[in-house]
């Protein structure tokens, strides 16, 4: 079989696995790592694409690096999402903000 | 031969580390051993990097991802001062259960069929790129995208500060 394949389905085990995490976790710290998971599948999907077939290998990589660098500024963003709902709500649960105010 | 079964063993050596580690990262009760796996799945993913011949990514995959988001997840676990566990002790129960697995298996049941029908014949040997390569692309064709990216790094890290400063006074 031809590898592109495979490297897509791990890419594709890991985009699930992120998913499952950012459904099922109950706190946001878990829900990050889930997305972090899922952004890493996604190089890795692109990278593979790229460099295994007649595509531009510069543009899938530089593609893979500029995921890499929303994938920081997503993580500091949420870093301070969770402080400012851990300070508000005395917890960091996905739970605690899901209420209205009126 | 030879090195075409030693490349297949290597693929599937990183990927179950890549996997291995996502499985941790997605079920520890804990939110610290979560972040573990997450990095022990980042570097089965460099390696990946790796074997695709795309040696700079792999690099800049653990220098930005094991060096810098990983902290910033552990500063966010250990800032959060929850309780040991981190509020994941309990699992998600029957129900978050069966919807992860929905949701895990939704996007899987629109790819798969996809990638059998669209899949791309690729090459069995990866091609090399050079760092001085990428870094024609990043001033030449690609300069747009590096600036863009750039001030999306300043607005989210004045966008963290802004969100997580406290006005003097205004804690009680």
């Amino acid at each position: 079989m031809n590898p592109l394949v495979f490297y897509q389905t791990v890419a594709l085990l890991l985009l699930g696995l992120g998913l499952y995490a950012l459904v099922a976790r109950r706190t946001l710290v878990g829900m990050l790592i889930g997305v972090e998971l899922m952004l890493n599948g996604a190089g890795l999907s692109i990278v593979a694409a790229a460099q295994l077939t007649s595509a531009d290998a510069v543009l899938g990589q530089l593609g893979a690096l500029l995921v890499m660098g929303l994938a920081a500024a997503e993580a500091t963003l949420v870093l301070a999402i969770v402080l400012v709902v851990s300070k508000r709500f005395g917890d960091a649960s996905a739970d605690a903000p899901s209420e209205l105010k009126g | 031969m030879n090195e075409m079964y030693l490349g297949q063993a290597a693929f599937a050596f990183y990927s179950l580390i890549a996997l291995a580690g996502g499985v941790l990262a997605v079920s520890a009760a804990s939110l610290v051993r979560a972040m573990l796996g997450l990095v022990v799945s980042l570097f089965g993913v460099a390696g990946l990097y790796l074997l695709l011949l795309a040696d700079f990514v792999a690099l800049m995959q653990i220098l930005i991802y094991v060096g810098a988001v990983t902290v910033l997840i552990f500063f966010a676990i250990m800032l959060t001062r929850a309780s040991a566990d981190g509020g994941e002790a309990q699992g998600p129960g029957l129900r978050g259960n069966l919807r992860g697995v929905f949701g895990a298996l939704l996007p899987a049941g629109i790819l798969v069929p996809c990638l059998a029908v669209y899949g791309v014949a690729g090459f069995p040997t990866p091609k090399n790129v050079s760092p001085a390569e990428l870094g024609a692309g990043l001033l030449g064709p690609y300069t747009m995208a590096f600036e863009l990216i750039s001030v999306v790094l300043l607005a989210a890290m004045a966008g963290a500060v802004l969100l997580a400063f406290e006005k003097r006074g205004a804690a009680k």
